[in-house]
């Protein structure tokens, strides 16, 4: 009995997502087709209204949405085939073939059970958000707003104060993009690297050797930096914190810099310059101690 | 351009220089090499003619991993001048005959398998003067580092690994006094320069 009021819950969840779908893409059709002939002389004024329109009813749907999904209860095992195991007892020679493709389906909603209890205990664990939605009050929200929209000078001193306080590692700041700083930093005679900034958050690093030249998107030629843009994006994602920005630059900076002994370090759990099987210096420093490790000694 | 290691090998008294190498190089494809061409570096010596003063010998070099150009060496007592220049120098070289004679029977050049390993490059050559064996060199170059001092106990560790610990693995001579320098391809030709000096002193086969 209960599993029949289960089946429509979910029917008429499924129908108001569908329907919150249909209201999005209709949001990004209008805006895609921009104004049109029938919005007539203050078109813009009648554009908006319109949009404002659309936008409203996905908030409408969105609500219900989220109404009928807090209704449904949340399966604690996986699903039970109840009396529908005796359909493999079926005589019927056209209805043999629902059996295997009813297990075939119980296979596929325990798999998806399985993989969204795993999902939810690592997005629950994981810290790397990087959107406000569970950031706590709106009095912070607003000023962590801001970090995405920094002023120019004052993303300029705080990269120029990090700048001076290292000797061999120097870093230039250029604006290619609009207001969004682009920073490249020069490490001694051993790395270049290329950081892409949104406000005084960072947005992308690529790292490559000394003797190449340096953009945003094309990896290095030499397996080690590859291997040292990998982690430097793990280290910018760790780093990464909203609410004090500048910390998280310069923490990140910091854990750079440490590459300064890229080669001439050996790692410090087996002792040996290069791994035996990938052949790589040890390319992974640790977040706080910055002690050189091989990316399969780190552990 | 990374930091190279020009290492002398030595071949046992009752073995062949090819199978030395054919062992070498079942060594670094066993640890996953692949090899990528050959390549070639060979020295021509001249000397200038005794009307022109003291005698001055100028060595011209040429790397297949260079090929477009010419190196060229000037032996002036205590220091060495070098030029780099493109390959019409060889024709330059020939209108100069009659100031600069060639020793011929001196042309040495080292030539084998070329092998790529992760970041390193290794080559496998067999020297030979005037068709003549005379040893292996043993090229090995770690290309993302430009600095000899940050990345020598890095190639010792590589060298050590692939020629055995029998080999003793030492900084070239030439290497020392460019340690905290960015590292060029004339560096590499100097330490070959080395090497080819050492194996023309010789006769036969140089073991040490």
């Amino acid at each position: 009995m209960n599993q029949t009021i289960n089946v429509e819950q979910l029917n008429s969840a499924l129908t108001s997502l569908r329907t919150l779908r249909s209201s999005v893409s209709h949001v990004f059709e209008t805006l895609s087709n921009g104004l049109r002939a029938d919005h007539g002389e203050d078109g813009k004024d009648k554009f908006l209204m319109e949009l404002q329109e659309l936008l409203n009813n996905v908030n409408i749907n969105l609500r219900e949405l989220d109404q009928t999904v807090n209704s449904l209860p949340i399966p604690t095992a996986p699903f039970n085939l109840g009396t529908t195991t005796y359909l493999s007892q079926e005589t019927t020679q056209d209805r043999q073939a629902l059996y295997t493709q009813l297990v075939n389906s119980y296979k596929w909603t325990d798999k998806i059970h399985e993989y969204s209890s795993f999902a939810h205990t690592l997005l629950s664990q994981n810290s790397l958000k990087r959107s406000y939605i569970n950031s706590g009050s709106t009095k912070r929200r607003g000023k962590m707003q801001s970090n995405h929209n920094v002023a120019p000078v004052q993303v300029d001193n705080v990269i120029n104060n990090i700048d001076r306080s290292y000797s061999d590692m120097k870093i230039t700041i250029s604006r290619p993009f609009a207001s969004n700083a682009v920073v490249q930093i020069n490490l001694s005679h051993v790395l270049k690297a290329v950081v892409a900034f949104k406000g005084l958050l960072m947005e992308w690093v690529m790292v490559k050797g000394y003797g190449e030249t340096l953009d945003l998107w094309t990896e290095s030629r030499h397996h080690v930096f590859r291997k040292v843009t990998e982690n430097a994006h793990a280290a910018m994602l760790h780093f990464y914190s909203p609410t004090l920005p500048e910390l998280a630059v310069r923490s990140f900076m910091t854990w750079l810099h440490s590459y300064v002994n890229l080669f001439s370090e050996h790692c410090k759990r087996c002792g040996c310059h290069l791994h035996h099987t990938s052949l790589l210096p040890p390319a992974w420093r640790d977040f706080r101690t910055l002690e050189p490790f091989h990316d399969e000694c780190k552990q | 351009m990374g930091v190279t290691v020009l290492q002398q090998y030595p071949v046992p008294e009752n073995k062949t220089g090819t199978h030395v190498i054919e062992l070498l190089t079942k060594r670094i494809l066993a640890l996953g090499a692949t090899q990528q061409g050959q390549f070639l570096v060979d020295c021509e010596s001249y000397l200038s003619h005794p009307q022109m003063g003291t005698t001055k010998t100028v060595h011209i070099l040429h790397n297949s991993e260079q090929p477009a150009s010419v190196f060229s060496i000037l032996e002036s007592g205590t220091k060495n001048i070098h030029v780099i220049a493109d390959g019409l120098f060889d024709l330059l070289m020939m209108k100069l005959s009659h100031q600069y004679t060639s020793k011929k029977q001196t042309k040495i050049e080292s030539k084998g398998p070329r092998f790529e390993l992760g970041d390193f490059c290794v080559k496998l050559g067999s020297v030979t003067m005037n068709q003549n064996f005379k040893g292996i060199l043993i090229e090995i170059e770690y290309r993302p580092c430009v600095m000899a001092n940050a990345v020598w106990s890095l190639l010792r560790e590589f060298l050590q690994g692939l020629l055995g610990p029998a080999v003793p693995v030492q900084p070239p001579q030439h290497l020392l006094s460019k340690m905290n320098e960015i590292y060029t391809p004339i560096d590499t030709i100097y330490q070959y320069l080395e090497h080819f000096s050492a194996y023309r002193k010789v006769t036969g086969m140089r073991n040490s």
